[in-house]
Parts: C-alpha cells; sequence; structure tokens
C-alpha cells in the first residue's frame, strides 16, 4: 500500500512537471492575427494532462518547430500554402491544411493510449472551439527557429 | 510438451494482436487525384437548414455538417462543385487527417475534395443538402 502510494505520488509530481509553466493565455493575451496580412498564424495547443510525460517534437513541412506540452502553446506565422503538421510517437500522425493570408488556423494535440506507449495526435479545429480549450493553456516558450 | 504448445499459442496470439495493431494504424484515406479549377469570385453559396450527418466517410470517423453554417463555392473538380465555409472546419481522417471540402452535385454531397492533395473521395451514396432557400 505504501509502496502504491510513492508510485502514485511520484507519478503525478512527473506529470505536474512535464506540463507547460509559462504564462496563462489569458494573461499573454497574444494576438490572433499574424504580424502582417500577408502571412497566415499556426496555433498549437494541448488541453490535457493524460501523458504528460510525451512530450513529441511538432514537425511543420519536415522542420521541427517546438514540442507538444500538456497544457502548453505557442503559435507562429508562415506564408500562405499547404501544410503538414506531424507528431512522432509509437506511431506518426500528420494533419494537413491549407493557410490563406491573414487567416489563423488552430492544431489541438489530444493524447490516446497505443500498445507501448500513447500515442499524441493533431487535429484541426475551429477558433470557436480553440478559444475556450487554450484559456487554461500556458505559454510553451517561443517555437524553434522564430525570431 | 501441452506447456511448449500452450507458449506457442500464447505469443502467436500476441504476435497478431500487435501486427493487427500495426496495420490499423497505417490506415489511410483513400483518394484519387483530380483537377480543381479554382473560382473564388462566383458569389455563390448556400446555408444549411439542418445538421447533416455523413456516416459513409473514410475510416468510419463520421462527420457532421452544422445547421446555419454557410458554404460558399471555391471552383470545381470533374465530380462537382467545390464549396468550402468559413463556420465549420471540415476534415477527413484515418491515422492522419486531412483538411477537407465539400464536392456538390445537383444539391447532394458527392464526395470531398482535399486541398493540400489535390484528390477526391467520393460518398457510397449521395447526401441531400437541406438549404436555406
Amino acid at each position: 500500500m505504501k509502496a502504491l502510494r510513492l508510485f502514485m505520488g511520484c507519478a503525478l509530481a512527473l506529470s505536474l512537471s512535464a506540463c507547460a509553466s509559462g504564462m496563462k493565455f489569458t494573461e499573454m493575451k497574444p494576438s490572433l492575427s499574424p504580424t502582417t496580412q500577408e502571412m497566415g498564424r499556426i496555433f498549437f495547443y494541448r488541453p490535457v494532462t493524460l501523458g504528460a510525460a510525451l512530450q513529441p517534437d511538432i514537425l511543420v513541412n519536415g522542420k521541427k518547430v517546438g514540442d507538444s506540452v500538456a497544457w502548453g502553446f505557442f503559435h507562429i506565422d508562415r506564408i500562405p500554402g499547404n501544410y503538414e503538421v506531424v507528431t512522432s510517437t509509437e506511431v506518426e500522425r500528420k494533419v494537413s491544411f491549407v493557410l490563406e493570408k491573414g487567416q489563423t488556423r488552430y492544431i489541438r494535440f489530444s493524447v490516446n493510449m497505443g500498445f507501448f506507449a500513447g500515442h499524441v495526435y493533431g487535429d484541426l479545429v475551429d477558433q470557436a472551439t480553440a478559444l475556450p480549450e487554450l484559456e487554461d493553456c500556458k505559454y510553451a516558450g517561443q517555437a524553434q527557429g522564430e525570431k | 510438451m501441452e506447456k511448449m504448445f500452450n507458449h506457442v499459442v500464447s505469443l502467436s496470439a500476441l504476435v497478431v494482436v500487435l501486427v493487427s495493431g500495426c496495420a490499423f494504424n497505417l490506415a489511410d484515406v483513400k483518394y484519387s487525384p483530380t483537377q480543381f479549377q479554382s473560382m473564388t469570385k462566383d458569389g455563390r453559396a448556400f446555408t444549411l437548414s439542418m445538421n447533416v450527418k455523413l456516416t459513409d466517410t473514410p475510416c468510419w470517423y463520421g462527420r457532421e455538417l452544422r445547421q446555419n453554417t454557410r458554404w460558399e463555392y471555391s471552383g470545381s473538380v470533374a465530380q462537382g462543385e467545390v464549396f468550402r465555409s468559413r463556420d465549420q472546419i471540415l476534415t477527413l481522417e484515418c491515422s492522419n487527417i486531412y483538411e477537407a471540402y465539400l464536392v456538390v452535385r445537383e444539391g447532394r454531397v458527392m464526395g470531398f475534395f482535399l486541398p493540400v492533395q489535390q484528390g477526391f473521395v467520393g460518398l457510397p451514396e449521395p447526401v441531400v443538402l437541406p438549404v436555406k432557400p
């Protein structure tokens, strides 16, 4: 029983330490629009604690832009075009979409259980879905390769 | 000998489970390449008068087109006219997720156009669209 409590305590501590710890979305109030109207903006967020220890790379058109962190969010601006977002855990999951000038897209990451470990996968969601879920997320840091 | 047989059966069952798991993970949306003719300034659009359930979608991930969503004409493919909505995001899903637009002919959904892949995914049975007058 004591061992079980210790295990549960460690698991909880590990889960919490693996969550994003930056400023809350509602405090930071990031612009929902890209910096210029010639660009588009992509938000990435993960509003779940489940599988917090899993922090796979997020690749956009093959280039790493950050990690998928539990209760974390960040965004990137990109030129209009076709985009493919990939996370790779036990299996590789892709989500593909079109980004237009001045447009903002939202990629929500979820976790489901695989045979040996959890899978983290992205989904394209609309703004009405994303904004309430983003409210409890914290800034996961500037995207890699962004100025 | 019997113990050995049991081990072999157990191991085989485990392999079958693992392999079937892998096969599921590799399931993908099947589409055929199609030529898209873009036409954004046409101005045609329709608004749905009620929710529309689409169940014969790839990998049985059903989709619902929401009531009051407005769908704007954005071009055509050989299979019909392509409409997209700014009120609702439409995707098709198997192991991967693809943004999709509606392909409509004579008031019925014939299938989906995948803008990134430039592909068409047909529905086995066209679905009537209830539109507001």
